[in-house]
């Protein structure tokens, strides 16, 4: 296991930036997930960790050694990526071998490392088939399990459950949990997914337009977004925006307002948000909750255990989450509540968390 | 055949030997380019191994400065990134230079001294050639390269020869592709048959093909006996035609390969939209799987028309023994006879620079006018 | 409506076996020429299996010629010049379809434009080259003389196929430790199996069925190969018909195997690479 430092991480494509002045440190048996949008810079920023991109400035380390100038091979990484890229011609044992080989391993020391991945991942049985062969979920166990019988410092995963439909995905998703616990290993992970994000990783960065906008624990990036952007990208369903002014205690839009609790010192024109769950349209005034505001329901969309309600008050349109049992009908008019320490102010210029 | 084995085994070896060579030297220029000492070290070892050898001083500078130039080049426009693609085309590329590259430009000094039977032994001797100017260019267009016919008949030819060739070969491929695309059962053996005529070894189909257009033992007279009609002097008094006969059948099952594979990558989903749009078969052909074959036919009819204006084969196996006849011959096959019949060597290195500037004026004519280039370059 | 179409397949069919017919009746000529007995070699008889049908020129093309030797001729000087071929298009096709370095499209075009090349052209200097070096008549000749024909052609073909192989395989196998060379060859070498073939066929084709450049590299009999051997046989046209149509068939027969073989490759080896680009 090593530690993974990048230090003012700058990567110019034909002459366009892609990333921009990264810096992160990942801890010794850390899971760390690299997170955004496509074209975040993320995927890159993996394969130059990787040694497969190559390092406009700044500074990779693993385990404290600079490896900028080392080829992938001497970098004791391990990838596993969206396609697999398992090799067609070879069996799966083959495939799991092959870095083995390379390196010369003793033959009893390859075969107990392949029969010992291939029963951490259960996939003993598929050691003679080739690639060919094999499901979408088979082929994602055998790519991670040629990882791990690499026993490398760092692994790194590119987006590997993309290609698998979504029940598979949430196997693969805990099954990969489950052996970061086993193996303790240093992960770097990339994903575009917000759930994968916030289920996985025991820290996450969320990235665009090539930097990092935010690095912290979930549940510290989820309960306090640093910007507008992350706020936004963090959270299902997506938070609600509301542009406005935050004044005297109180906020202001157009279509609606209502007073803050404890939050006297912010003025001037802000963007409000709020997430789904923070919004009721069914409860009694109480601690905690703002005063009610009229609203109209647009739409009900019945998710089984709850309810989503498109509404609109003036020209805002909001989106809230009630019970199943919530009775409205499109038309209606509902008072909704704010939870007032569910509500994030930004600021309208910066985008910043204020 | 055992000494021919050995010189075989001895200059495979000897090949391998150069090529490990050079990329040893490849190797040792792109691992040592960054060191501060690689440019005045490598001039030092070229001009000593020059010295060494015991040779003059302007031979010890002209090697020090070939290998400056190539150490500044692996330096500076290299830059250590293209090293592994360099490597790897190094050894192809020496052969296309060695042997295409360099024999071109052979032909033009040939074209402007002069080679021929009296001569050749002198020049195998010293190397030297007597200078002729633009003389056998002159000659291309005012003698016969062979007893009578003149170098603007061979032009004709050529231009009808190859114009309706390729229009067979592409009709009828095309033509055998939509046949063979719309049945289903027995397709592959269809196929198989109809490839023989490019399987078959050339040298094979056109001597055969040949021996049927004898005056009276071939097939094609018997078959026109039989039906009442007289036989026709196919080899002597329609050569031409024989030959491009021959031709169209040798060249069709190329062309319904490369439509049929084009075809092939058409999807159905454009003839079920047409066909729900109500195009009737002939509507769907003219406006899909004609315009979507475009980005296959264009590079295959360019490859097609070049490959058949440059065909000696047929022309040569068909009329070329001895007493065989000129009537037949178009511009290739008629350099092949004036440099290997009658061993007119700058004569004929003259007209092959002709016909290469005729060939290449017309290629580009051909691509500025054709959007097929677009896929031939892409 | 079904009637119509059975009768459209009936056309469909009929068409076919008509073009098969033309297509496989010159060889099936060929045959039968060869099986006639020997003093009925000039007839007017269209039968594929004509009256009396003997073996007999088949027996006389290999005891009274040197078609064996020539045939030896021919797969050493093949085999070599196939060898040489596909290995120099596999490395240089990989580097066109991996890299982009300076001068890679021209050299693309430039491999194309060799195809513009008349190769009459070519001949008169390589065969000047091939006598000061004191090559002629020799298989080094002609091997000199055919190992870069095909390159061009080959390196297409092959750069369209390595194009359709995903770049990550190559990735993954530098994580595990390979360098580039060894993740072109362990991993992309491999699979280009298919492509690999239709150019070592092409390359193959091309000097077994060659004619012309051994015409002219080669006059000593013993060094022929059997496309020279052949037409010497053919040009006695009246007398031995039936060992030519014999000695013809007996070389047809290991390229139209051959052929056959690779076919299922060939219509996808050539969209990708010769001609799609």
């Amino acid at each position: 296991m090593a530690s993974v430092t990048l230090s003012r991480i700058t990567k110019v494509y034909h002459e366009h930036p892609v990333l921009d002045d990264i810096s992160l440190e990942v801890a010794e048996g850390e899971f760390m997930i690299l997170v955004g949008p496509s074209g975040c810079g993320k995927s890159t920023l993996l394969r130059m960790v990787a040694g497969l991109e190559e390092i406009t400035d700044g500074e990779i380390r693993i385990g404290g050694q600079v490896v900028n100038h080392l080829p992938p091979r001497d970098r004791e990484i391990a990838m596993v990526v969206q396609d697999y890229a398992l090799y067609p011609h070879m069996t799966v044992a083959e495939n799991m071998s092959f870095g083995l080989r390379l390196r010369r391993l003793p033959k009893d020391e390859i075969a107990r490392r392949v029969d010992e991945a291939a029963g951490i991942l259960q996939i003993q049985s598929l050691l003679g088939r080739t690639p060919r062969q094999l499901s979408g979920g088979q082929r994602q166990r055998v790519a991670i399990g040629r990882a791990i019988v690499r026993k490398p410092k760092v692994f790194l995963f590119d987006e590997p459950l993309s290609n698998l439909d979504a029940k598979l995905r949430e196997e693969m998703r805990v099954e990969i949990a489950k052996l970061h616990q086993s193996l303790g290993a240093t992960i770097l992970y990339v994903t575009h997914d917000q759930v994968e994000a916030m289920t996985l990783g025991s820290r996450l960065a969320v990235m665009n337009g090539g930097l990092i906008q935010q690095a912290g624990a979930p549940a510290e990036v989820f309960s306090r977004p640093a910007n507008h952007f992350v706020a936004g990208f963090i959270g299902s369903p997506t938070m609600n925006f509301i542009p406005g002014a935050a004044a005297g205690g109180g906020f202001q839009s157009p279509d609606l307002s209502f007073k803050l609790d404890g939050r006297n010192s912010v003025s001037g024109p802000v963007v409000l948000g709020v997430r789904p769950e923070g919004i009721s349209v069914d409860k009694a005034a109480g601690e905690g909750w703002s005063e009610p505001v009229p609203a109209v329901i647009e739409v009900v969309e019945l998710l089984g255990y709850k309810r989503n309600l498109y509404l609109k008050a003036g020209d805002q349109r909001l989106l809230a989450v009630a019970d199943a049992s919530f009775g409205g009908k499109p038309g209606d008019t509902v008072s909704m509540r704010f939870q007032l320490d569910g509500i994030h102010l930004f600021d309208k210029e910066t985008k910043k968390r204020l | 055949m055992l000494s021919s084995l050995l010189q075989v085994a001895q200059f495979t070896a000897l090949l391998a030997a150069a090529v490990a060579l050079l990329e040893l030297y490849l190797h040792v220029h792109f691992t040592l380019f960054e060191r501060e000492w690689f440019l005045p070290g490598t001039v030092l070892a070229a001009g000593l191994l020059a010295a060494g050898a015991g040779r003059s001083l302007p031979l010890t500078l002209a090697a020090a400065s070939v290998q400056l130039v190539a150490a500044l080049v692996f330096k500076h426009v290299v830059r250590g990134r293209h090293s592994l693609p360099i490597m790897l085309l190094a050894p192809g590329f020496i052969g296309l230079a060695m042997l295409i590259a360099y024999p071109l430009f052979f032909e033009v000094y040939l074209a402007f001294h002069d080679l021929k039977l009296t001569t050749i032994m002198a020049w195998s001797r010293t190397g030297e050639l007597p200078f002729a100017g633009f003389k056998h260019f002159a000659k291309v267009f005012t003698s016969s390269p062979l007893a009578s016919v003149t170098f603007w008949e061979l032009f004709g030819r050529t231009v009808w020869w190859t114009f309706i060739n390729v229009s067979c070969h592409v009709a009828g491929g095309f033509v055998l592709a939509l046949l063979l695309s719309k049945v289903q059962r027995f397709r592959g053996i269809y196929r198989t048959f109809l490839v023989i005529p490019w399987a078959m070894p050339q040298v094979v189909a056109i001597l055969a093909l040949r021996g049927e257009f004898h005056s009276q033992y071939g097939f094609v007279n018997i078959m026109l006996a039989r039906m009442g009609l007289s036989p026709v002097e196919w080899l002597t008094l329609h050569p031409l035609l024989t030959c491009t006969l021959i031709n169209v059948w040798l060249g069709i099952p190329f062309m319904m390969v490369v439509i049929l594979g084009g075809l092939q990558s058409i999807s159905q989903h454009y003839y079920d939209a047409a066909a729900i749009d109500g195009a009737s078969a002939w509507q769907q052909l003219r406006h899909i799987t004609v315009p979507l074959l475009r980005p296959v036919l264009g590079p295959a009819v360019t490859l097609g028309t070049v490959w058949t204006f440059n065909n000696i084969n047929v022309i040569y196996l068909v009329t070329g023994q001895a007493g065989g006849t000129e009537d037949a011959d178009i511009l290739v096959s008629a350099l092949y006879k004036a440099a290997f019949t009658f061993y007119r060597y700058s004569y004929s290195a003259a007209l092959a620079i002709v016909i290469f500037l005729i060939l290449f004026a017309l290629s580009l004519l051909w691509l500025k006018f054709s959007k097929g280039s677009e896929s031939v370059y892409g | 409506m079904a009637e119509r179409a059975r009768a459209k397949n009936v056309l469909l069919h009929a068409a076919l076996v008509a073009a098969c017919i033309v297509s496989v009746y010159p060889m099936l000529r060929m045959i039968a020429v060869s099986l006639r007995p020997g003093d009925r070699l000039l007839s007017t008889d269209l039968s594929l299996i004509p009256a009396g049908a003997s073996l007999a020129a088949y027996g006389r093309v290999l005891a009274e010629t040197n078609f064996l030797l020539w045939l030896w001729n021919s797969l050493v000087i093949t085999t070599v010049t196939s060898f040489i071929g596909v290995s120099l298009a596999a490395t240089a096709g990989y580097a066109f379809s991996r890299f982009r370095f300076p001068g890679s499209k021209l050299g693309l075009t430039l491999l194309l434009g060799t195809q513009m090349i008349p190769a009459g052209m070519l001949l008169l200097p390589l065969f000047l080259m091939i006598m000061r070096l004191g090559l002629v008549n020799t298989y080094l000749g002609m091997i000199v003389a055919y190992s870069v024909t095909s390159l061009p052609f080959s390196i297409w073909i092959l750069k369209g196929y390595y194009d359709t192989i995903p770049r990550s395989l190559e990735e993954a196998a530098l994580v595990d430790g390979t360098t580039r060379f060894g993740a072109f060859y362990r991993i992309v070498l491999p699979l280009s199996t298919p492509a690999l073939s239709i150019a070592f066929l092409f390359n193959f084709t091309q000097a077994w069925n060659e004619y012309l450049v051994a015409r002219v590299v080669l006059c000593d009999a013993s060094k022929y190969t059997w496309t020279l051997g052949l037409f010497e046989l053919q040009g006695q046209f009246l007398t031995q018909w039936g060992m030519f149509a014999a000695g013809s068939f007996l070389v047809t027969i290991p390229v139209l195997l051959l052929f056959l073989y690779s076919s299922k490759w060939l219509v996808s080896g050539l969209t990708l690479g010769g001609v799609k680009g």
